[in-house]
């Protein structure tokens, strides 16, 4: 059984169907890409998933549990962590308590663990760790995303959405969110990452799915999705390495 | 060309259609004022009706700094009171005729709202809020207690109506035709340059600025005009009711007032009117039930208020589109977008020049003197690792953060001290990291603020042509008459850059506007780059998708810490070992893919 199940759903803005009855399945300990244009579905289906928006119809299941419909807060408790596009840093809190905010779903973690586990993350990002005190407003774009990242992974959760990790990160950067996401995995955790650097999101990748206007494209390894010609060229862009 | 070509049939002129709107609305204005002349009203019926209209004229100055610029008055009472207490004062105790004493009252109401606006729109949100409640309390105390000039809690009676409108009938044919008349205006006044710089401040201050418009100065305009409806309506108020008191202008009355724009709808002028009907009629239909009624009252406003956060005007406006989506606006032929024609000079002359510029914040030197020389018609790069102060720079450039040091000087002129708004009008166009529309405005108007910059030369056939050549440009012209907030990123922003394409900028900034875009975007992106400088532009771009810098970049400046590491051409720059140890890594990415027109 898969850790995470779609099936058939369904999911609208208003008059506008973000989703026509998705269907697709993560494993546990895998990390499956979400490929496609801007408008494809993609953000959706990862909201749909963390509970920030209901679908219409379709079923969702979470480690054999159905999730659809459920509040956000009760999913994030079940182990799904979500960290969106565009940041949303805590404007107003330091980067440390931004951070440290990320394991609140675990009840009975004592702060002197939390405390260390925030220690990681400035480990895993030490550009961030000069500015631990400094307020989250104060942080350039890209150092708000790394936050934003460092506040996920402090759930510690079994499924992480990742929803375009790299946007505006410096080449370096993303260098290193990429060894992050491979490191996750590593320690347990399965991985649904969207992303518009195809070529980035399927080296890392097991498998891909490809989303055009809220359907399924393809899906596959990342080797076949590579290797069709078709695919290729309409949604990852320009050449392999 | 994609532009439909209309067969044989000219256009329907907008001039025919606005002037058939016009005659429809000065009939249905005729009626209600021959209505109010012949019908026999009651007394009763004749007072709510001259209070529902001048309300409405206050209420309606709320629309325009509320509704219209997003500014908070909680002192429309206060201003309503001046124009009341000026024809109250000025036909009794000084024997004025009413109009001079009305013209007096609309002045002072206007004078005390630009000085109470030039002196508290630099603040914002709730520090606004209190300084306009610290004058409604001040206003009050003084009609209150300067008895000899005022006469105190005791009110002036005996107020005097002009010498023809003596009776209550033709008084109140006179209200209704002035407040046809205001919101007449103030529907109008919706669709001028000032209009629509009003509504851009209030979507987004900061991109409103720097596209050229004076928030501080448009702020002023709004808070003034709504002082002038208050002073107007207050007048009339005074004229009908010839008796005027000073708690009939306190706070509470100012918050209903408030209450009344919110109720109605702050978006047009329709929710005003019908908010404050509503709010001055349900009381009285409610009567009949007695204690209780107060308490339905409040109950009623209040689930009006959850259920139709925008009013019971928006909410009807909102099912209205619901049922009858807007017809997309038929673009007809679009000119080809006139660019730079005063730039198109590739002499390899220098159009930007940066000294020593630095910006600190506290102990953190995000700038810290950088120099920055950007010859015209060149595409320039500005990379460097995250937090290391590009976007700074940009504001800097821009007039939006105020440097510690170092001088900007754009095509000769020393710019270093003008704010966001003059920039713009020397041709600096910009786009934001995160894309900042006007995000309750059509596309084409977003584009049209664009156009309007200071001394920007609109070519022949107007600001709606020449704001559809540059959505044709960026292509998405079909997509002109949608609200922007309805688009999808990537065409969010292609509005952006045509919104400053539109002001015709000499040098545009873009701030990373490959974020977010696929790689079929990018390509898209890559060519509308190297098309516009083609037509001459010079275009600083940041971004971190070295594979597109490379190929769309001429020179390449690195920052790093808030200092320049590298600067040079893509080949010199993307060697360097600094610049590959900073921000590159260890691999190239840029290597593995290639975009745009290979």
């Amino acid at each position: 059984m898969a850790l995470l199940e779609l099936e058939n759903v369904v999911a609208a803005y208003g008059n506008i169907r973000a989703l026509k009855g998705l269907t697709l399945a993560v494993e546990e300990g895998e990390i499956v890409a979400l490929l496609g244009a801007n408008g494809a579905g993609k953000s959706t289906t990862l909201r749909v998933i963390s509970g920030l928006m209901p679908p219409e119809s379709g079923t969702l299941r979470f480690a054999g549990r159905s999730i659809g419909g459920l509040a956000p807060g009760a999913i994030v408790k079940l182990g799904v962590a979500h960290i969106p596009e565009g940041r949303r840093v805590f404007p107003g809190l330091t980067v440390r308590e931004n951070i440290i905010l990320g394991g609140s779903n675990r009840e009975r973690a004592s702060r002197a663990e939390l405390e260390a586990d925030a220690e990681k993350m400035f480990g895993i990002f030490p550009e961030i760790k000069p500015f631990e005190a400094a307020l989250g407003w104060t942080l350039s774009g890209g150092q708000q995303q790394m936050v934003a990242i460092a506040r996920g992974l402090m759930s510690r959760p079994k499924l992480l959405l990742l929803d375009e990790p790299s946007l505006g990160l410096a080449p370096l950067i993303v260098q290193q969110v990429y060894r992050v996401i491979a490191d996750v995995r590593r320690d347990g955790t399965t991985v649904l990452l969207v992303e518009q650097n195809a070529h980035m999101a399927l080296s890392v990748a097991d498998r891909g799915y490809v989303l055009e206007t809220g359907q399924l494209v393809v899906h596959g390894k990342p080797e076949a999705l590579w290797d069709n010609e078709d695919v290729r060229t309409a949604y990852l862009g320009g050449r392999r390495t | 060309m994609r532009a439909s070509v209309r067969s044989g049939k000219s256009p329907p002129s907008v001039i025919g259609r606005r002037g058939l709107a016009f005659g429809l609305y000065a009939t249905a204005a005729l009626a209600a004022v021959v209505a109010a002349l012949i019908m026999p009203l009651s007394a009763y019926s004749l007072n709510l009706l001259m209070q529902a209209a001048t309300y409405a004229i206050a209420v309606l100055g709320l629309t325009i700094v509320l509704g219209y610029t997003g500014q908070i008055n909680l002192a429309q009472a206060a201003f309503f009171g001046i124009g009341a207490y000026s024809v109250a004062l000025g036909t009794t105790a000084f024997g004025l005729s009413f109009w001079g004493a009305l013209a007096i009252g609309v002045l002072v109401a206007a004078v005390a709202g630009a000085v109470l606006g030039l002196t508290s729109l630099r603040l914002g949100g709730h520090y606004l809020a209190m300084v306009t409640i610290s004058f409604q309390t001040i206003l009050t105390l003084v009609l209150t207690n300067w008895v000899a000039f005022t006469r105190g809690p005791d009110g002036v009676p005996n107020i005097r109506r002009p010498a023809l409108l003596a009776e209550s009938g033709p008084y109140l044919g006179l209200c209704i035709a002035a407040l046809f008349a205001v919101a007449w205006f103030v529907w109008r006044l919706k669709t001028t340059k000032l209009g629509r710089a009003m509504q851009a401040v209030r979507d987004n201050e900061l991109a409103a600025s720097v596209i050229g418009v004076d928030a501080y100065a448009t702020k002023v305009a709004a808070f003034t005009l709504s002082a002038v409806l208050g002073g107007f309506g207050g007048a009339l108020f005074a004229g009908g009711f010839t008796y005027v008191s000073p708690d009939q202008f306190s706070f509470a009355e100012s918050v209903v007032f408030l209450t009344m724009v919110l109720l109605g709808g702050a978006a047009a002028p329709a929710g005003a009117v019908l908010g404050t009907g509503l709010l001055i009629l349900l009381p009285e239909w409610l009567r009949f039930l007695k204690v209780i009624y107060l308490a339905v009252y409040g109950g009623a406003v209040i689930l009006i208020m959850i259920f139709m956060p925008d009013g019971i005007w928006g909410y009807a406006m909102t099912r209205w589109r619901l049922l009858r989506p807007a017809r997309p606006i038929d673009p007809g032929i679009i000119a080809p977008l006139a660019l730079a024609r005063e730039t198109a000079r590739p002499d390899d002359t220098v159009i930007l020049s940066v000294r020593g510029l630095s910006k600190h914040f506290g102990g953190l030197k995000a700038v810290d003197g950088v120099d920055l020389t950007i010859r015209r018609n060149t595409v320039h790069a500005l990379i460097g690792p995250n937090g290391s102060g590009k976007t700074t720079l940009l504001n800097l450039l821009n007039g939006i953060v105020r440097p510690s040091a170092g001088s900007v000087a754009l095509d000769g002129v020393d710019i270093t001290r003008l704010p966001p708004h003059r920039r713009a009008g020397h041709g600096l166009g910009r786009t934001f990291q995160n894309i900042r529309l006007f995000s309750a405005m059509s596309v084409l108007d977003n584009v049209i603020v664009g156009a309007e910059r200071p001394h920007n030369e609109v070519p022949a056939g107007g600001l709606e042509r020449h704001a559809l050549g540059a959505l044709d440009f960026v292509g998405i012209a079909a997509r002109a008459g949608a609200r922007v907030g309805s688009l999808s990123y990537g065409h969010q922003r292609r509005v952006e850059i045509a919104r400053a394409l539109a002001g015709n900028p000499k040098l545009l900034f873009l701030d990373e506007p490959g974020a977010g875009l696929n790689h079929v975007e990018k390509d898209e992106l890559v060519r509308l780059l190297t098309r516009l400088k083609g037509h001459g532009l010079t275009i600083l771009i940041i971004d971190h998708d070295m594979a597109m810098v490379e190929q769309v970049a001429d020179h390449i400046t690195v920052l790093n810490f808030g200092k320049r590491i590298a600067d040079g051409t893509p080949s010199e720059v993307l060697r360097h070992p600094d610049v590959i140890a900073a921000y590159l890594g260890e691999e190239r990415p840029a290597l593995s893919r290639s975009y745009g027109a290979s």
